[in-house]
């Protein structure tokens, strides 16, 4: 029974490749925790315990409360549910807009792919952190909806960069003209011969682009562009900046929200290794290197075993 | 020369489109500075008339009197000849002045954090790609883009943290106030002291281009010359740095706008976090202030100071490509 569930190719990949199953792993945990806040905790994280200001972790508070007294873990739990809304939200954005940008740039080349790639480079060299901060500053921005859209829209160029490099390649590949010679349409040629060639290039491109921007929304948030009345993992960080909780030595009040983020970036991190691996073959190489290397350690120590034994073995294998 | 005029001529092109963004950013937005600046004014009990309208337009480069593209086109102007406007959150201060005072400590900490990171980061990418497939490889690859994926607040916050509050490393400031130095010898070494860790945590967060030096070097290290010189029987050593390395150094060289920007936005964030003086303070003194001159003029000479960056970068892979320097000459 096992024995046959270890051979199903999905198990048998994930047995192979540590990389994925760490990560994968690491972000369901994380999005079962968030998702299901209610499940593993039972504080409000807006609640104001009353006399437990900056209380240290107990069973009570398993990571503390904050200088207003509310419960840190709760906060985590709930918090996460927004950040995390909000960099898949702000990455839906700028891959759809890179899609088609580096999908139109790479497909129909010439003038129009001269055009977008200056546009692309000159996006590129306007440093985008400082945009995000003086577009929000400009609008006041506040809520994290406000906050992904602007993500999104600032953090497309480096993925239509990838895309349209990889649509330019596939574009010149032979079963590309050998659907051109048989008279598909250009539409067709382009959703049904390129699109599926590029759905690891797109995905990866995804996982990125949602680090990115869980990542400027940490900023954003920590600087004061936070909505004051969400809890996110930002603002939290933000509210202990503010607060004064790290030079008077508050680590659990950081603790929650940092080590989610990490857990969170380190497990999309491994997908994104994980999906590089799966489309380029030349990745895998890795794996069977570091299989080739086991065995070599095997070869050797059998050898010097030989050695020991015999010693009238020689040539062989090397 | 063909090469550098393109490039700079690229630049020229970036240039003036972070202008015409930044003259356009504040009137697409909602309810202009100008308004809000008056409101404010109003509310703190100033007197509103004309003049003052006038003055204020004047400051901060609007003028509802003459056509957009007018203003457009003296903006560009006012922007070459150095006339940024004045900041009004430091009133009798230019701009310029108000900046200058934080540039020069994020341009240290940037020239800093990037040749340590671009050195450790070439390094263990050579190495790496020379021991592929091994226990360390795995560990240095992962480990480092999953460091570079952790947000620069976090890094900084563990590090001021562990290392700063404990009383190992200063908690802010570029140099030790009110102190005296002896020597120039003294000065740096107090600079140094200060700038560690806000060096260490631009560095840690930009371990990621491990991985492009890894990829880049994994590629050469299958080209035939490569085996050809195995054959010739050239010792490894050589192979790894002056055959495979110098030529897997071009792409990276090459992407370094990108990392130039994310080191850039990451340095603004460090010092805010070590309360360390430079352009990101100024940043967050502008946004406090709703000094939106100040805000404009620090994208600008951020802008600046990317567009300087990537043109080293190009003086590099001209000093490493010789095809590039040939171009010219073959045709």
């Amino acid at each position: 029974m096992i024995k046959r569930l270890l051979n199903i190719p999905v198990v048998r990949f994930l047995k192979e490749s540590p990389k994925t199953t760490i990560g994968l792993s690491l972000i369901i945990i994380m999005l079962i925790v968030t998702f299901g806040a209610g499940m593993f905790t039972s504080h409000d994280p807006l609640h104001r315990y009353k006399d437990e200001y900056h209380s240290p972790p107990s069973e009570e508070h398993i990571l503390g409360t904050t200088r207003l007294g509310r419960d840190v873990f709760a906060q985590t739990l709930y918090g996460g549910r927004t950040s995390i809304t909000v960099g898949v939200f702000a990455g839906v954005i700028a891959v759809s807009i890179s899609l088609v940008v580096g999908v139109t740039a790479g497909y129909f080349g010439g003038l129009v792919d001269n055009v977008i790639t200056t546009i692309i480079n000159v996006v590129m060299v306007i440093p985008q952190m400082v945009l995000l901060l003086i577009i929000a500053a400009m609008l006041g921005g506040s809520s994290p909806i406000l906050i992904a859209t602007i993500i999104g829209f600032t953090s497309w160029p480096f993925g239509a960069r990838v895309i349209r490099a990889q649509t330019m390649s596939i574009r010149s590949r032979e079963f590309i003209h050998s659907a051109e010679t048989l008279g598909e349409t250009k539409l067709r040629r382009l959703f049904v011969e390129i699109m599926p060639n590029m759905l690891s290039m797109i995905s990866s491109a995804f996982v990125g682009t949602v680090i990115y921007a869980i990542m400027a929304q940490t900023f954003l948030e920590f600087i004061g562009f936070g909505d004051p009345l969400s809890v996110t993992w930002g603002t939290m960080l933000n509210h202990a900046q503010t607060t004064g909780a790290l030079s008077s030595g508050i680590w659990w009040e950081v603790f929650g929200p940092s080590a989610s983020i990490i857990i969170l970036g380190a497990g999309l991190t491994l997908i994104n290794f994980s999906i590089d691996e799966l489309s380029n073959p030349k990745l895998r190489a890795q794996r069977f290197m570091s299989s080739y290397y086991k065995e070599k350690k095997k070869l050797m120590k059998l050898e010097a075993k030989n050695s020991l034994g015999s010693s009238h073995v020689e040539g062989g294998q090397k | 020369m063909k090469y550098i005029s393109k490039r700079l001529g690229f630049y020229l092109i970036a240039f003036i489109a972070a202008i015409t963004l930044n003259f356009f950013l504040p009137r697409l937005m909602p309810g202009d500075p100008v308004q809000m600046y008056l409101a404010e004014l109003y509310e703190s009990g100033g007197r509103i008339d004309e003049a003052t309208i006038r003055a204020v337009e004047e400051l901060f480069g609007f003028n509802t009197n003459e056509p957009l593209i007018v203003s457009y086109f003296k903006y560009v102007k006012n922007i070459f000849t150095g006339n940024w406007g004045y900041s009004f959150a430091n009133y009798p201060q230019t701009v310029l002045q108000a900046m200058s005072r934080g540039l020069k400590w994020t341009l240290f900490l940037m020239g800093s954090g990037l040749t340590i990171s671009f050195a450790i980061n070439t390094f263990l990418g050579i190495l790496v790609a020379w021991k592929r497939g091994t226990k360390f490889d795995t560990i240095v690859t992962v480990g480092g883009q999953v460091m570079a994926n952790i947000p620069a607040v976090i890094i900084a916050i563990f590090l001021s943290y562990s290392l700063a509050h404990t009383g190992i490393f200063p908690r802010g400031y570029a140099v030790t106030p009110l102190m005296v130095h002896a020597n120039a010898f003294e000065y740096v070494k107090d600079v140094a002291y200060h700038a560690f860790l806000p060096v260490m945590s631009i560095v840690l967060m930009s371990l990621g281009g491990i991985m492009g030096m890894r990829a880049n070097m994994i590629n050469q290290l299958g080209e035939d010359y490569i085996v050809m010189g195995t054959a010739k029987g050239i010792p490894d050593r050589k192979i790894m740095l002056a055959y495979s390395a110098r030529n897997a150094l071009l792409p990276v060289v090459t992407t370094f706008a990108m990392q130039i920007g994310f080191i850039l936005g990451g340095s603004l964030i460090i010092e805010l976090v070590f309360n360390y003086p430079g352009l990101g303070k100024v940043m967050l003194g502008a946004i406090n202030g709703r000094d939106y001159p100040l805000m404009q003029g620090i994208l600008l000479m951020s802008t600046i100071i990317m567009l300087s960056a990537n043109f080293v970068a190009d003086l590099a892979v001209l000093f490493l490509d010789p095809r590039i320097r040939t171009e010219g000459k073959r045709g």
